[in-house]
């Protein structure tokens, strides 16, 4: 029994010593640390992978050209497993046990919106890679950056879109129902209202679930012309395995990119395979893009994954690089001075396009229109971007091969 | 016909299909309650192995699922009567809170174990049979795989049904159900008959699994949303009652999918619980169970 206490005492007086070493040796130490969040497990593993993909062809490029601010770089991860409660308790460990001076993250819009006010209130900056929904951006807080374009740009981009290919008339919105669903949903009802579009049917559903036969059987009902999709990347393969199944038609399957921009989304193994054929999606990037670095990038990425990667993990890359660019104009450790480089950040020559963040901290971003043809993501819009054009309308599933 | 009508009707046969598997999900649990009074939260747990074997032996063969799906099965079945009689049997006869934490511990160990074996990242397969639609008139369309599992799994709902009410195991377990004082007084070996009890439970849920691999993805938290729903199935058919388990998969399959039509899917999980709720407070012995003993 005393034995047991002597272990106990000595095995508790180690892991406070080691916790407590940490944290003092953290400004001295010889490695700099960059916190990041995002999903490595959970429903969404399959992006949070693609973010760490980035955040390692990242990390290796710097560490390359020898660091920053003299030191080492490392990334220290925190797995939110997909949930928000997690990515705040993530926020937490980092800040105030690793003393990291800046965070990465986090995947989800929804993980993302939750950790917004933690981060402005332990005043640490934020830039976020991929929370596609607005509200991520509502609080103003002076902390918080965002390099991807939102769901306000989703929505205008797809109706500029169909405006000028055949102007349809009738939507239908059909969206999973946590932040990003739901923001993607708001943004899209308004700007087709603005557009003048009949929004026929607007279908919340619950990521993750077997079957979605019925809801779809209701969207058939509502006859749309245009069904616009805000889905991870589960659903979005189920989703357009039971279309199929139902013989849902409508000229055109569109969507908030994510799952339908997935890599993973037109293979057999990983998606909807066949199924994925047709849909037009929102993206922020492709390998194909023009700018400078973005051919490269694919091939790091290929080298890393053994996959061509699809913008998430292009955006992780991305503010891994702003990070780096405003560490090394800050010359310093501190949050704050962090945060106000971060600010003058000015980059007009990334693979992932031009980096200038506004007074609210919004990067501007383009947004294109892809199509899945042969298996391929393509651009077919804005025209000038454009790789190949739209096969519209989307041949019926009866009279496909 | 109206247009609606076959709406309804198409809900109502997606229902069933989903309800079927359900439903021996949900018989599983209700067994392993009926018999022993345990609450197994590691029984969605057990639904992950089932489709995680499943998958692994379809990858090494290229078996279909619909072929080796009794390979599960067997395994959940030596998992299930192991876990009675290593860990469970050690515990019996302490305040039921002691269960909950064992089971829902196994839970914990096996849906991580799943991640650092085979990752968080998901996984889904393809058979020839997942193109195939047969189509009823020209407005009703059933996906034939999941025709086959839902004839498979009501084959084995029926069987299960068998087990339990003709053969000499079924009649010692009731036994225990009814009382299980007495039941070692008549000869009956009760840690036997409860571990038996506990590996066909968890077999029913490794079956299930099996079957809804073709239809669906597996990740090593997937059990988690059938773990829940077998709850109010147990609750709904009326506390240990197979069959009542059995009908309840099938009404909640039903009931889901006219809510996702009628109201939309995000409130199908809702209506569930709200189902749920209003048994145990209205009619605590369940839809469709009598009063117990």
């Amino acid at each position: 029994m005393k034995r047991t206490f002597f272990l106990f005492s000595l095995v508790f007086s180690g892991v406070f010593c080691l916790a407590g070493c940490q944290g003092s040796k953290g400004p001295q130490s010889n490695t700099f640390k960059i916190g990041v969040i995002t999903s490595l497990t959970g429903s969404n593993a399959a992006f949070g992978q693609a973010h760490k993909n980035g955040y390692t062809i990242a990390l290796e490029e710097i560490n390359a050209r020898g660091g920053l601010l003299g030191k080492k770089v490392e990334l220290d991860y925190y797995d939110d497993q997909s949930r928000p409660d997690q990515a705040v308790q993530g926020v937490s460990k980092l800040v105030d046990q690793d003393r990291v001076p800046i965070v990465l993250g986090a995947y989800s819009s929804e993980s993302t919106r939750a950790i917004v006010p933690v981060v402005t209130q332990k005043q640490v900056p934020l830039i976020m890679p991929t929370a596609v929904a607005d509200n991520v951006m509502e609080s103003n807080s002076p902390w918080v950056f965002r390099i991807c374009a939102g769901s306000s740009s989703f929505a205008l981009a797809t109706l500029d879109f169909l405006k000028n290919n055949g102007d349809p008339k009738k939507l239908a919105i059909v969206y999973e129902n946590t932040n990003f669903g739901q923001a993607n949903n708001k943004s899209m009802t308004e700007a087709a209202k603005a557009a003048g579009l009949e929004l026929v049917d607007s279908e919340a559903y619950q990521a993750s679930s077997p079957d979605y036969k019925s809801l779809l059987q209701r969207v058939k009902g509502k006859n749309p012309e245009v069904i616009y999709f805000a889905s991870y990347l589960l659903d979005a393969s189920t989703l357009m395995r039971q279309s199929e199944q139902l013989g849902l038609n409508p000229k055109y399957y569109t969507s908030a990119g994510t799952g339908f921009a997935a890599a993973e989304f037109p293979t057999q193994d990983k998606g909807a395979g066949k199924y994925a054929e047709y849909t037009f999606s929102v993206s922020q990037w492709l390998p194909s893009a023009k700018w400078k670095g973005s051919t490269e990038f694919d091939e790091k990425y290929f080298k890393l994954a053994g996959s061509h990667p699809a913008y998430h993990g292009m955006e992780a890359y991305a503010v891994m690089v702003v990070a780096a660019a405003a560490i090394d104009k800050a010359k310093s450790e501190q949050a704050q001075a962090i945060r106000d480089a971060i600010k003058d950040v000015n980059l007009p020559e990334t693979p992932f396009g031009p980096v200038k963040f506004d007074a609210r901290g919004q990067n501007q971003h383009p947004v294109l229109v892809t199509q899945v043809q042969g298996g391929q993501y393509k651009v077919v819009w804005p025209s000038d971007a454009a790789e190949s054009k739209p096969i519209i309308p989307t041949p019926e599933w009866s009279k496909r091969p | 016909m109206g247009n609606w009508l076959y709406a309804l009707l198409q809900a109502i046969v997606n229902g069933l299909l989903t309800g079927a598997l359900y439903a021996l999900i949900g018989m599983g649990m209700a067994l392993i309650f009926g018999v022993m009074r345990i609450v197994n939260f590691a029984h969605g747990a057990f639904l992950m192995m089932g489709m995680y074997t499943t998958y692994v032996l379809f990858q090494a063969t290229g078996i279909s699922p619909y072929y080796q799906f009794p390979v599960a099965g067997v395994l959940l079945f030596f998992v299930g009567y192991a876990t009675y009689m290593g860990l469970l049997r050690r515990i019996r006869g302490q305040v039921d809170f002691m269960v909950i934490l064992l089971t829902m511990g196994l839970a914990l160990i096996l849906v991580d174990g799943a991640q650092l074996v085979f990752g968080a990242d998901y996984h889904q397969i393809n058979i020839p049979l997942l193109s195939k639609n047969i189509r009823i008139g020209s407005q009703i369309s059933i996906n034939a795989p999941w025709l086959v599992s839902f004839a498979l799994a009501m084959a084995l709902a029926g069987a299960l049904y068998w087990v339990v009410t003709r053969t000499m195991f079924g009649r010692a377990a009731r036994a225990i159900a009814q009382n299980p004082y007495a039941a070692p007084l008549m000869g009956i070996n009760v840690h036997q008959v409860q571990a038996i009890a506990f590996g066909i439970g968890s077999a029913a849920a490794g079956v299930a699994g099996a079957l809804l691999l073709p239809v669906f993805y597996l990740f090593p938290e997937v059990g988690n949303q059938f773990k829940l729903k077998s709850f109010v199935m147990v609750v709904l058919g009326g506390m240990g009652s197979i069959q009542g388990a059995a009908i309840a998969g099938l009404v909640l399959g039903i009931v889901e999918n006219l809510t996702s039509l009628y109201w939309g899917n995000e409130w199908a999980l809702a209506v569930d619980f709200v189902l749920f709720i209003l048994v145990l407070s209205l009619k605590p012995s369940g839809i469709f169970g009598s009063q117990r003993a």
